[in-house]
């Protein structure tokens, strides 16, 4: 589904991406854990074609990366999401339908299903300047929701939820997983990843340390904080 | 999924602009602050002119104020469509639109495109409304008809693509406040070029050379290839102002500033969309 092969990205002299490879499958709940800095926001852009690779590859579903197409099956969530502050959630979240090729129609009926499942009825009409910032995450993964996609790019999911929120939101990548969705995870809560994710790839100032699964990762009583903390400290 | 009766992505990310743009406080302000003045002129139209002792012709009065008019309306739009592009870019970002729609099968071309089409569009219906006002007002108050001016007004739209697609792409080079200014510098170096040059061809001036030189400096200089390959934005405005009576008379030396002003689009729109296909999203 997702396939890096030799990928490095450099800023003039900083190097964020330095000859990263991996992949990942078909249905799996993958994280790309690191600490703040360490490279995952670029591989994230770098898969949705916001910036492109100094060197290496890309591909989504064995096209190139730069093809706009290939992010039909996509849904993607921004770490800090912004919403125009002179639209309703409801309006934004028809403008994403509409972007997918949906006709009016179709869109009304996704629109009110995803405000069904991000549990914002009663405030969709209301403009998203009012709104606090977890309500504005929720709408903006209402939109990555959008059109039923094969893969979910999350970059900090959780970010400005409450606990409840943040369990809401696993509770959600929890039966989106069981609905066979690919979900391509970023966070920092090692916690909540251990609770949702199969998979995970940990990496330091660009470097790949480690990608297996969370058993693999976190084996003989270690926790998987105890093993980021170890492999980046180390 | 049915996608037959959706529209195609670039029709849609020109009516988001369009209804964003029309949404901003800014843009209703200016709007009414320009339809006001318009609606003011109306008591130029009626005046009663003397020169020389004499009453001039009612119907000259108002063919002549309103081709003042028209060329007055067509520059401030010009600077009201660099306003308005100068932070679209800008503000897509920082609100979130621009990775919301690129991270949709959207290509960059067709989100330029559309922003183009959008600013474009919108800035031709401002101005296309304010020479509406200033249509109806000579036509229904002061029974002076000129169908070339609506015409008129749509030629004159060609000067706003230019402003757009030059706004637009140095907007990505420079800070915006900088990218209108220079686009602001442009127009007004190509408006006293243009008006020097138009003095320089009258008799008096032609009179006062010969008196001073011997003879008018002729042959090709740099400052005379410059001046020709300048954008003749005021040569679009006077093409299209000869269109009003339908005065014109149609040749290369005519129609040249269409064609300048044209290929300069082309030009600007060819480098911006080079230009954001190397941007980062933010």
């Amino acid at each position: 589904m997702i396939e890096l092969k030799n990928v490095t990205k450099c800023y003039e002299s900083l190097t964020a991406v330095d000859d990263v490879s991996f992949a990942v499958k078909e249905g799996e709940c993958f994280a790309l854990l690191g600490p703040n800095g360490a490279g995952k926001t670029t591989i994230v852009k770098m898969l949705l074609d916001f910036t492109r690779p100094t060197s290496g590859s890309l591909s989504l579903n064995g096209f190139p990366s730069t093809i706009a197409e290939c992010r039909r099956s996509i849904g993607y969530l921004a770490e800090k999401h912004h919403i125009p502050p002179s639209l309703s959630g409801w309006q934004y979240l028809l403008r994403c339908a509409e972007l997918l090729a949906m006709n009016r129609s179709e869109a009304t009926d996704q629109c009110r299903r995803i405000v069904e499942l991000i549990g914002m009825q009663g405030r969709e009409n209301t403009k998203v300047g009012t709104y606090s910032k977890g309500m504005v995450q929720r709408f903006g993964l209402g939109a990555a929701l959008m059109g039923d996609p094969k893969l979910l790019i999350l970059d900090e999911p959780t970010s400005g939820l409450d606990p409840i929120g943040i369990r809401e939101i696993r509770q959600l990548l929890e039966s989106l997983k069981g609905q066979g969705m690919t979900i391509f995870l970023n966070s920092h809560l090692l916690s909540e990843v251990e609770k949702i994710c199969d998979t995970a790839a940990i990496i330091n100032r660009g470097r790949l340390l480690v990608k297996d699964t969370i058993s693999a990762i976190a084996k003989d009583g270690e926790t998987l904080e105890d093993v980021f903390v170890r492999l980046v400290k180390g | 999924m049915e996608t037959s009766k959706s529209l195609p992505p670039i029709i849609k990310i020109t009516k988001y602009t369009l209804v964003d743009e029309m949404q901003q406080r800014s843009f209703v302000v200016m709007f009414v602050i320009c339809a006001i003045c318009v609606f003011l002129l109306r008591g130029c139209f009626q005046g009663n002119y003397m020169v020389n002792g004499q009453s001039l012709d009612p119907g000259t009065i108002v063919r002549t104020l309103s081709k003042a008019t028209f060329h007055v309306i067509a520059t401030c739009v010009m600077v009201i469509a660099a306003l308005f592009s100068m932070r679209i870019f800008r503000r897509d970002r920082s609100e979130g639109m621009q990775s919301a729609v690129l991270s949709k099968p959207i290509a960059r071309w067709q989100y330029v495109m559309g922003k183009i089409l959008g600013l474009w569009i919108l800035s031709t219906l401002f101005m296309f409304i304010l020479h509406g006002i200033v249509f109806l007002i000579t036509s229904i108050n002061l029974m002076v008809f000129m169908p070339g001016y609506l015409v008129a007004s749509l030629v004159c739209s060609l000067n706003l693509l230019f402003v757009v697609n030059a706004v637009l792409l140095l907007s990505l080079l420079m800070p915006d406040i900088v990218a209108f200014l220079t686009v602001l510098g442009v127009g007004i170096v190509g408006f006293v070029a243009d008006g020097i040059a138009a003095a320089s061809q009258s008799q008096i001036a032609q009179a006062m050379l010969q008196h001073s030189n011997g003879h008018p400096e002729s042959g090709i200089t740099f400052w005379k290839v410059v001046y020709v390959l300048w954008p003749k934005l005021l040569g679009v405005q006077q093409l299209a102002a000869s269109l009003i009576e339908s005065e014109s008379t149609y040749g290369f030396g005519t129609i040249y500033p269409l064609i300048n002003v044209l290929v300069y689009c082309l030009i600007l729109g060819a480098l911006l969309f080079r230009r954001f296909r190397n941007e980062d999203i933010v």
